[in-house]
């Protein structure tokens, strides 16, 4: 009976959304005061509509309300409350569910902080509708998650799988989504923008600090996948250019180049072109993201149920936006006015080099994601493209934006830099970047060109920055806190990453019990085995006792775990922790002399990676948060 | 310019879309499976493990062969399926295909082994008689006789929708 209620309201919102799109878009005087209020109005009714929908339907997760077909299906009584919520986005209909809400939530926001009398918020209320109707109507029709088992629902559910019980999945999917569907602010007012057609109109202003808050989420949401792959999936890596992991990469790349351009287009109006073109492309590729995900199309950890159905309105959907947009962006192209003179080593000049360095980056991610199928279908052999294609693309593009990145510190405003800014920042930020990759070299013995290369370019930027906030610090010289942040963070990043690969090694040992094995300066000592057994899955847990070269010893216990209800077996990894480096073992089968493999990794800085990604997120959180740009 | 602009933009979301059109809409779900049925041809291989020579009559009944790789990524994918799959009793038998015998071991030690007996094919002469591609495919004996065939990656759906209805036609295992 909830369950009809919570359906019912779903249905109710579809059709407020409706109305209010239709009221915005397809009435001559939208910005009428009367008009522009009732659109606020009914989208907040939709939105609260749709919100209660949400909450009656966790409540009914809670409970454990089997009549649901997709709580039976996705929960079990033994459960602990939090992952009964959690359980409602791991698998596809609740998680579309999610996504379509925050899709509300973001636009609900928009609703109530922008002022009615921004000339672009009906209109793009009215976008905001005309998609969360899409969505719904794909929700309701091909993926309905209130669907009941009557009259007897099943005693018990059939449980979450197991690798999604979790902290780290429980909410990198939401921050994920968060990021993904917050693209809809900029993309709908980019739209208005268009239809309205008027070039004075300035767009890019009001959605700045929306488009870093959905960038912050989308940023904080990859690393929590990444950290969540890594010791949850026993993956033992960071990044694994996974075909889900570059679809999440490629709004990511998208944005990224997208809010620099848009800060551009505040500061001069130009590159107006760009960051039209770019706010499209970013919500496209999210929801590229969601139709690849949720159409079968791609075998990969994250993959939905197989229904062409799905994918087919999807696809018909993501190509109705893109194609309005595409077409509007080309009717109104002569009218947005930009201006086009960009000088020599400006800083336009920079972020527009940065635009097409990241362009290449989005492309050569998007033929890897497709080459693969286009393939298949053709010649009906699957093949995989995997780390060698992205690192070839990716390191030489990435160094190159982070020497541009480097020189752009000192540029200037619609200024070209004279040749006096061959100064003492960028010679000593140079020599000390260089000392150090030759360092590294030396030390390490290594003539990796792209490790070192990326070593050189991480480091190059970290010292110009540093060189800024000194004279920050002593010189009051301004620095733009968001900025400083961000570019360090990856600096950081490019560096983790290089001493990561550098470094890092693994092995797989065969070690019997009360023996030890030497691994590295590892000595790893296996103490015991047994199994264990849990209210949910039982556990063979091995403990080992690993010392290093200091004579740190500590206790690690990897576990492989069988889960009841699924019968799946799942491997738990241990890892120890330090500044520096993880050391992570997993245990593999017991071999027939009676000793078990155990893989050990040494992973250094791995950390750091994660840390630095975080950074990023939080130079982000500054930026919205700070006075100085105006929402 | 303008106007090349306007054509890209227009152009290269519609190429996008269209393929994915028609991967989608591609009616043949399955493109790596046959069922061609014909008998086991002759052979005589090592066994992996301890050198012993294995001809066709060693290994009776049903059972499904699967081939393998150490050098093969999406082995590694499949390689958990398998192992459940000879849990639950079904006799896999593996065909190590153009490996190095080390490597082939020390992968086997890493994941596991889920094969009764592993055949190893250092030529590729059964594999090329049999009509392998690459690795991993996945064979269907029938008393001696292939009735099913799939290249590439045997999962659950796979199982299901390739073998399973054999299976249960031929009433095996």
């Amino acid at each position: 009976m909830i369950i009809e209620i919570s359906h019912f309201l779903s249905i109710l919102a579809t059709g407020l959304f409706f109305l209010v799109g239709y009221f915005s878009i397809f009435t001559p005087s939208s910005n009428s005061n009367y008009l522009s209020s009732l659109i606020t109005r009914t989208y907040s009714q939709g939105f609260f509509f749709l919100f209660f929908s949400f909450l009656i339907y966790v409540w009914l997760a809670i409970t454990d309300n089997f009549n649901v077909a997709y709580i039976a299906n996705h929960s079990n009584t033994a459960l602990p409350t939090f992952y009964k919520i959690t359980s409602i986005w791991s698998a596809h209909e609740g998680s579309m569910f999610l996504w379509i809400v925050f899709l509300s939530l973001w636009g609900f926001i928009f609703n109530i902080r922008v002022n009615n009398n921004e000339i672009l918020k009906p209109k793009s209320m009215g976008i905001i509708s005309f998609i969360l109707v899409g969505f719904l109507v794909f929700l309701l029709a091909t993926s309905n998650p209130f669907v009941t088992i009557l009259p007897i629902p099943p005693l018990n559910g059939a449980d979450i799988n197991p690798v999604l019980q979790d902290p780290a999945l429980a909410i990198h999917p939401p921050t994920l989504y968060l990021g993904y569907v917050g693209f809809v602010i900029p993309f709908a007012c980019a739209i208005a923008f268009l239809l309205h057609g008027d070039s004075e109109i300035n767009w890019e202003a009001l959605v700045k600090k929306w488009s870093v808050s959905a960038w912050v989420f989308l940023t904080i949401g990859i690393t929590l996948g990444s950290w969540w792959a890594y010791y949850e999936l026993g993956w033992g890596g960071y990044w694994f250019w996974d075909p889900v992991e570059n679809v999440a990469l490629m709004p990511w790349l998208a944005a990224t180049a997208f809010i620099h351009s848009l800060g551009v287009s505040i500061k001069s109006s130009q590159l107006r072109i760009w960051t039209i073109l770019l706010s499209i492309l970013v919500f496209s590729l999210s929801l590229f993201g969601a139709f690849i995900v949720r159409s079968g199309i791609i075998d990969s950890v994250h993959s939905f149920a197989n229904d062409p159905d799905r994918g087919l309105y999807l696809l018909g959907f993501i190509g109705l936006i893109v194609f309005t947009s595409v077409f509007l962006f080309v009717w109104r192209l002569s009218s947005i006015k930009s201006s086009s003179v960009i000088k020599k080593f400006s800083k336009q000049s920079f972020i527009s080099i940065n635009n097409i360095l990241f362009g290449t980056l989005i492309f050569s991610v998007m033929l890897g994601v497709t080459y693969p199928l286009i393939y298949e279908f053709l010649f009906d052999q699957k093949i995989s493209v995997g780390a060698p294609f992205y690192n070839a693309i990716f390191i030489p593009v990435v160094v190159l934006a982070s020497i541009f990145l480097f020189f752009s510190v000192d540029s200037k405003w619609s200024r070209s830099i004279n040749f006096e800014f061959f100064t003492a920042p960028i010679f000593l930020s140079a020599a000390l970047s260089l000392a150090l990759t030759f360092f590294v070299m030396q030390f390490f013995n290594t003539q990796s060109i792209s490790i070192l290369a990326s070593i050189f370019a991480g480091s190059l930027i970290i010292f110009r920055y540093i060189y800024e906030i000194i004279n920050f610090l002593f010189k009051k010289k301004y620095v733009n806190p968001f900025s400083v942040i961000a570019h360090m963070s990856l600096g950081l990043l490019l560096v983790s990453i290089s001493f990561n690969s550098l470094l890092s090694t693994e092995r797989a040992l065969s070690i019997d019990i009360n023996s030890m094995e030497e691994y590295k300066d590892l000595k790893i000592f296996f103490e015991d085995i047994g199994v264990e057994n849990n209210s949910n899955y039982d556990s063979i847990q091995a403990s080992f006792l690993v010392e290093d070269q200091n004579g740190r010893a500590f206790n690690l216990k990897p576990e492989k775990r069988r889960y009841f209800t699924r019968g799946q077996i799942t491997t738990e990894t241990a890892i120890h922790v330090t500044a520096l480096r993880d050391i992570y073992i997993t245990i593999g089968d017991q071999l027939d002399d009676g000793s078990w493999v155990v893989n050990v990794q040494i992973n250094y800085l791995i950390r750091w990676i994660w840390f630095s990604a975080l950074l990023m997120g939080f130079a982000g959180i500054i930026l919205v948060f700070s006075k100085r740009v105006k929402a | 310019m303008n106007i090349l602009l306007k054509l890209i933009v227009l152009i290269v979301p519609a190429i996008f879309i269209f393929l994915f059109f028609i991967i989608l809409t591609n009616e043949d779900v399955y493109p790596g499976a046959d069922y061609d049925q014909f008998e086991l041809p002759d052979f005589e291989l090592k066994d992996l493990d301890d050198s012993k020579r294995i001809s066709i009559d060693f290994i009776e009944g049903d059972y499904v062969l699967n081939v393998w790789a150490s050098w093969c990524i999406t082995c590694i994918v499949e390689h958990p399926y398998l192992m459940n799959l000879s849990k639950t009793g079904v006799p896999v038998i593996g065909l190590n295909y153009k490996d190095e015998k080390q490597d082939a071991i020390v992968w086997l030690k890493k994941y596991g082994n889920p094969y009764q007996t592993i055949l190893h094919d250092y030529k590729g002469n059964l594999a090329l008689d049999l009509g392998v591609t690459g690795a991993p495919e996945t064979f269907l004996i029938n008393n001696g006789e292939i009735v099913a065939h799939y290249q590439g990656e045997v999962n659950d759906r796979i199982w299901n929708d390739v073998f399973m209805p054999i299976i249960k036609d031929r009433k095996m295992f």
